[in-house]
């Protein structure tokens, strides 16, 4: 979900090829360094790890024609229902995942909304997006914010209190629109021209107050002080959390899910067509399906995953957290979006390129 | 007749580099520009002979206005860079011919770490706790400074910065031909060292100013990291339209077309620029 | 008498370890033709620069027209210099060359292109005003810098080397046409050259330099029969210069010895054969191994047509001379 630059420059390095190895391309940070580096010396498997830091690579990539992977980890919507559309993955035989009945049967679920019985992907990680903010200094410019609120973000009369100490919104019209639609108390999906512009209202009228709309900066703006408020990814805003608590200024980030309903993203791993190395791509498969390594993974990117099996093996601190695994009240009011078609997609690009830039 | 044969083969290195590297790639880009966007294929192009691309980019006002955007912000930069450069290369020019090659140095060490890595650095210095504010601060200066990140002037200040040397170097090489004999010879006859300038020095280094804007200008316009990582949210590039094309909206040929564009428009001023040194290489015969 | 327009009183200039002028004293007259001559090195060039204004002395002054120059910068002095490469501005015509420092001083158009046009007229270049230096011949750019550097009609002009980059041939013409021009115009010139020819023929008076100093100042004639030091003596024209007694020679030229195949009956004369002619047309050169004096050079007018008359390689000859058709010198 993550975006930025020095992966775009680095990340365009060509997988090996040959028997007994396996090609991961997979977010930077995203699975325990420990755990893959047992799996390699148990099955004698020469893993090929390399990373990217945006979706958008990913995409570029694979509809490039022969990637040479054999596993990827797109985010579901728009880019893994998008990358399903444009037949790039071969579907899975689950007979061949001993771990295949430890994943949780809710996540499977919301992904079959996205591949119909879930033939093409299993769940690997997944999150919200919400609010992340510095307590101290928003409790100095308002005592009673509605820190679990979207009114934070997107009613003028509240963010505007926060513009000197600063804020970020997501860089993403997929991701911000939505929750605009769903302050409104439409639907989030709805792709009506005449909803989207509402939604681009609402944006519009807080962009004087946002000091800018970055997909990736907000971490370390909200860690070093530089920002107070940010409407981002709950992993990323738990990373500026733990940095923050580290540092000697002692700040105190939090993140809350909005209670208007929080828009769910979620990471699945698929097996392109024409992978090289099927065999060792299921074993890899049913190695992230392993409990010990969804839960060491999980407790590394502050992410909730999508194996049951592994909540337990989880730290109380991570399993009873409602911003990682939010209770079911919040669950009920969990929402996903659709890709819509390519006009659609041009549209809401273009739609969000004017808010930002405000033409 | 092998003396001829293999200057024969050095001059068809660049030319064959040219071909693979430039004209083929070229010739790919125009022809998924020409087609239309099929998102279910793999690669996302139907080929054909549609002009629509083109059409949009010139139609549409958000991309009419990221272009002028594009165009204006590369144009303060250029200038900024001449403002600059130009008392830098005329400094080294005129230093000690001992003391050249480390002055020389000095401007091009820079290149020696990272691009990314020093626009990086750019955000340490500008954030609202970076180091700039924390000297206001401490200092006393100033309690509330402003913030220059996130903002058009940090995005001029990225780019004359990383674009410096570019200035630099060619101004560096004019200036440092120039006859100091004609500077003389134009104070003797009455003028005064501004007017010596203005009149001699200026003109004389035309040639430089030309090559070095147009090395800063050209790759300012179509310039996308420098905008995204200091610039703000009001900051309208072609770039970034070229990065949303490709990568948000998987759309090649557009993202194709605007490339196609980028090229035509900067190959004016090089033509220009070819015109001006051939004539001015007649001049010097 | 007038006071003399260029007054220079104990002129010193060092580069780093190098005494470029070493202390020199010098007076101009209205309307000279004044030559510094010298080798390269002397300081010739950097006492003219130092009129012009594009080099201060470390010490002394420099009076011009009565006015305390010294540290007067280039653009407010009454003084054009000629430079020895020209200097001419590329990028400008051959007319905006020369309006140059006209444009300066602020005059009003018409009379800038009047004037032009009189400096091209001078020096006969009317025709190619609108030509850029570079499609211009050696010997009409040297034209273009001298008319750029009178048009202003400075009270001096200083020339440095002004025709060291003409072939032979043009030289000879020049030469002359620069004389014509200055005593036409009525200005003052400082030339500064290394060639003793070009300085003999065109200076009403010069200076010798050597290493930073003034060796000898006069007028042509002076330097040549009267040369105050061995170096004069040598570096202008040829001469035999021999001991005559413990710290005294002679300096004797060429022309002024008789050569005769009899002694003849002058106060000092030697015997000796001629070992080498070069036949010059309007005069041989001799050169002549003496039993007492060595190899001398001695020259004849070729007044008489026939062949007769020349000396043949070989020959025994006698040398004559009085001793006041030579200069004793000193040192």
């Amino acid at each position: 979900m993550r975006f930025s630059l020095l992966a775009v420059l680095v990340s365009f390095a060509t997988p090996a090829f040959g028997q007994g190895q396996v090609n991961v391309y997979n977010w930077s940070d995203y699975i325990d360094p420990v755990q893959l580096k047992d799996f390699g010396k148990q099955t004698g498997i020469k893993v090929n790890y390399t990373t990217y830091d945006s979706n958008e690579i990913l995409d570029a990539k694979l509809k490039s024609g022969q990637s040479g992977y054999d596993i990827v980890v797109p985010t579901a919507s728009p880019f893994f229902v998008r990358q399903i559309a444009a037949k790039l993955y071969q579907p899975l035989d689950k007979l061949r995942l001993r771990n295949y009945q430890n994943l949780d049967a809710d996540t499977m679920a919301l992904l079959g909304k996205y591949d119909a019985d879930n033939r093409y992907g299993i769940p690997w990680m997944w999150g919200t997006i919400g609010i992340g903010y510095n307590a101290t200094e928003i409790r100095k410019r308002m005592n009673n914010a509605p820190v679990d609120s979207l009114r934070m973000i997107f009613d003028p009369a509240t963010v505007s209190r926060f513009t000197d100490c600063g804020v970020m919104i997501l860089d993403s019209a997929t991701d911000v629109l939505p929750a605009a639609l769903k302050y409104l108390y439409l639907d989030p999906d709805s792709k009506k021209p005449e909803d989207l512009a509402k939604a681009a209202k609402v944006v519009d009228a807080v962009r004087p107050y946002i000091r800018k709309f970055h997909s990736s900066e907000y971490i370390n703006a909200l860690a070093g002080g530089d920002i107070c408020l940010a409407f981002g990814y709950s992993g990323d805003i738990l990373q500026a959390k733990d940095r923050a608590a580290a540092a000697p200024e002692k700040r105190v980030i939090n993140y809350n899910v909005p209670n208007e309903g929080a828009m769910v993203w979620m990471d699945v791993a698929a097996i392109p067509k024409g992978a090289p190395n099927i065999d060792n791509a299921y074993r890899f498969l049913d190695f992230m399906l392993d409990p010990k390594v969804a839960a060491a993974s999980s407790t590394l990117t502050n992410y909730a995953n999508g194996n049951a099996a592994a909540t337990p093996l989880l730290a109380k601190s991570m399993s009873g957290n409602k911003s990682i695994y939010p209770n079911a009240d919040a669950r009920s009011h969990f929402y996903t979006i659709t890709a819509g078609n390519a006009a659609e997609v041009r549209e809401r690009t273009r739609l969000w390129t004017a808010i930002k830039t405000g033409q | 007749m092998s003396s001829k044969t293999s200057l024969r083969a050095v001059i068809a290195v660049p030319y064959a580099w040219l071909a693979v590297f430039f004209l083929l790639p070229f010739a790919l880009v125009l022809a998924i520009a020409l087609g239309t966007n099929d998102p279910d294929s793999v690669p996302p192009v139907a080929l054909g002979f549609s002009l629509e691309n083109f059409a949009r980019l010139f139609t549409d006002k958000l991309y009419v206005a990221a272009w002028l955007s594009s165009l204006r912000i590369a144009a303060v930069s250029t200038l900024g860079c001449l403002l600059l450069g130009y008392p830098m290369a005329y400094a080294i020019a005129r230093a000690t011919p001992a003391r050249r090659p480390l002055l020389l140095m000095l401007v091009v060490l820079p290149f020696w770490t990272s691009f990314l890595i020093r626009v990086y650095a750019w955000i340490g210095l500008l954030s609202e706790n970076g180091m700039l504010n924390q000297f206001l601060r401490w200092s006393g200066l100033s309690d509330h400074p402003g913030t220059i990140l996130g903002t058009e002037w940090a995005v001029h200040l990225g780019i004359i910065y990383a674009y410096l040397p570019f200035m630099v170097l060619p101004l560096y090489a004019t200036l440092e031909k120039l006859d100091v004999s004609l500077l003389e010879a134009a104070s003797d006859l009455g003028a005064k060292p501004i007017a010596a300038f203005l009149t001699v020095t200026l003109p004389l280094s035309l040639p430089g100013i030309v090559a070095g804007c147009l090395l800063v200008f050209i790759p300012a316009v179509g310039e996308f990291v420098i905008p995204d990582l200091l610039g703000g949210t009001r900051t309208l590039m072609i770039g970034k339209v070229l990065w949303d094309e490709f990568f948000t909206n998987s759309d090649w040929p557009l993202a194709s077309a605007v490339a196609i564009c980028l090229l035509v428009l900067l190959v004016g001023p090089i033509a220009l620029f070819q015109r001006q040194q051939a004539k001015s290489l007649e001049r010097a015969e | 008498m007038t006071a003399p327009i260029v007054k220079i009183e104990g002129i010193a200039k060092r580069y780093g370890t190098v005494q470029a002028v070493a202390g020199v004293d010098l007076e101009i007259e209205r309307g000279e033709l004044f030559a510094l001559l010298g080798g390269s090195g002397c300081g010739k060039t950097t006492l003219l620069r130092m009129l012009a204004g594009l080099e201060t002395p470390d010490s002394g002054r420099i009076v011009i027209d009565g006015q305390d120059m010294t540290g007067v910068p280039p653009h407010r002095r009454p003084v054009n210099m000629m430079f020895q490469s020209y200097a001419l501005f590329p990028h400008m015509s051959v007319a905006a060359n020369v309006g140059y420092g006209l444009r300066r001083e602020g005059l009003p158009k018409p009379e800038i292109a009047t004037r032009v046009a009189e400096a091209l007229a001078l020096v006969q270049l009317q025709t190619l005003g609108e030509r850029r230096p570079s499609q211009l011949s050696g010997g009409q750019r040297q034209r273009v810098a001298l008319a750029r550097a009178l048009v202003k009609r400075p009270k001096l002009l200083l020339l440095d080397e002004p025709l060291a980059a003409l072939d032979r041939k043009l030289r000879e013409g020049t030469r002359f046409e620069m004389v014509r021009l200055q005593e036409q115009l009525g200005l003052t010139f400082v030339v500064v050259t290394h060639d003793q020819e070009e300085a003999m023929s065109m200076a009403s008076r010069l200076a010798v330099m050597n290493a930073g100093r003034i060796v000898q100042t006069g007028t042509p004639h002076d330097l040549y029969e009267h040369p105050a030091t061995r170096f004069v003596a040598d570096f202008i024209g040829v001469a035999n210069i021999f001991e005559v007694a413990a710290s005294r020679w002679m300096a004797l030229r060429p022309e002024k010895i008789r050569l005769a195949a009899q002694r003849p009956d002058t106060a000092h004369a030697v015997s000796g054969k001629i070992v080498d002619i070069a036949y010059e047309g309007d005069r041989s050169l001799y050169r002549v191994l003496t039993e007492s004096r060595g190899v001398m050079l001695v020259s004849t007018t070729n007044v008489t047509r026939t062949r007769e008359s020349l000396f043949q390689r070989g020959q025994s000859v006698w040398l004559g001379w009085n001793d006041d058709w030579g200069q004793t010198l000193d040192e």
